[in-house]
């Protein structure tokens, strides 16, 4: 029986949540889920997950969680890549948990490790009376769904604040894309990095 | 029918005069070009950035073409607007740049310019801001008329932006 061309093509993520990097908060934690368009379905790996709560050592600044990620997506389509989407988490004067960052970045589509350092941004309230307000309930401004972040369309008449990075390394691999004709360029050479360096 | 996927981001913008920046894009393209997916244009958010100077957006872009000829290969056209505290938003840069035509992982920075009134209109803009703007933004990547203006070299907008390609190397493209 003669093999017919394939019409799925697999895309699987291995990589880390390695850390952050925000100067003004301590003891965080980062929630991550995937974003992804209709034509894409996750087939093994967990979709979405939490770290846990890392602090500040006392000789570096930076917030380590080195948390895995493994996931593999099949779809026909490369329109909806999915994306990596993240939410910092943390304690404020009171105690309350509000939210430090949101943060989304594609996942790559070469082979071989890239790094990504994604900033991280929070709504910011436009009155001064509302951002006194909200610092004395614990009640920042959110997103009632952090995958809004992921999209583009709706920003226009929102005002955000960013405060931070978080670092992600992916080691992504691909099955058949180059069978059904996506030629997707050239391996990346070995630890490249992407976006800004950490501050 | 040959296809193109340009899957990046729009990661943000330095060296303006003020931080508080957003940004309207789209992308244009000729005429043998069809949009398969995916919004052509938008316009981000404003940020205001606590750490560094640079402003950063982290604007989704997924585009799906499909095309029948090289014509009109699609560049990315950027306005940078600064919107104060009060709500008012003035112009800072124009610029564009080709989305790049191999296929892998690209970062591209691309400068932006602004238009440059005469000495009262500069002399006004540094007091109450505005400043001159054009009247057809078609001039942003179209280089005919452009003689006319006189501008001044303002920030970078930096993006990140992947190409997957399709059936190109079928009509005998070669990158």
């Amino acid at each position: 029986m003669a093999t017919s061309s394939p019409s799925v093509f697999l895309l699987a993520v291995n990589g880390q949540i390695e850390g952050a990097n925000f100067p003004e908060y301590d003891n965080l934690y980062c929630k991550y889920c995937y974003v992804y368009g209709h034509d894409w379905a996750p087939t093994t790996g967990l979709e979405e997950g939490i770290t846990q709560i890392t602090c500040k050592s006392s000789h570096s600044h930076r917030l380590i969680w080195n948390f895995p990620l493994e996931t593999t997506f099949k779809s026909t389509n490369p329109y909806g890549w999915p994306q990596l989407v993240v939410s910092v988490y943390g304690p404020d004067v009171f105690g309350n948990d509000v939210v430090r960052g949101y943060g989304a970045t594609h996942i790559p589509f070469t082979p071989g490790l890239q790094t990504r350092t994604i900033p991280m941004f929070v709504p910011e309230p436009t009155w001064r009376l509302q951002k006194f307000t909200s610092w004395l309930l614990g009640r920042r401004p959110e997103y009632t769904d952090p995958k809004v972040v992921a999209q583009g369309e709706g920003r226009e008449v929102t005002r955000v604040r960013s405060q931070g990075f978080v670092t992600v390394s992916f080691n992504i691999m691909t099955k058949d894309m180059k069978k059904i004709g996506y030629d997707t360029g050239p391996p990346v050479p070995s630890n490249t990095q992407s976006a800004t360096p950490d501050r | 029918m040959a296809e193109l996927h340009i899957i990046g981001q729009i990661i943000g913008a330095s060296g303006f005069p003020q931080n508080s920046l957003f940004c309207r894009w789209g992308v244009h393209t000729g005429g043998a070009w069809r949009l398969l997916s995916g919004l052509k244009e938008g316009q981000t958010q404003v940020d205001i950035p606590q750490i560094g100077e640079m402003a950063y957006w982290s604007h989704p872009i997924d585009l799906h073409y499909g095309t029948k000829g090289l014509q009109g290969w699609p560049k990315i056209h950027l306005q940078v607007w600064h919107h104060d505290s009060f709500g008012r938003c003035q112009l800072y840069g124009y610029g564009y740049c080709h989305v790049p035509s191999s296929p892998g992982h690209h970062r591209i920075s691309c400068e932006t310019w602004r238009p440059l009134g005469s000495w009262q209109e500069q002399l006004a803009q540094t007091f109450v801001g505005g400043g001159p703007q054009l009247r057809n933004p078609d001039l942003i990547y179209s280089g005919a008329d452009r003689y006319r203006l006189h501008t001044e070299a303002m920030g970078t907008v930096e993006l990140e932006l992947g190409v997957i390609m399709k059936n190109f190397d079928k009509y005998g493209v070669e990158n």
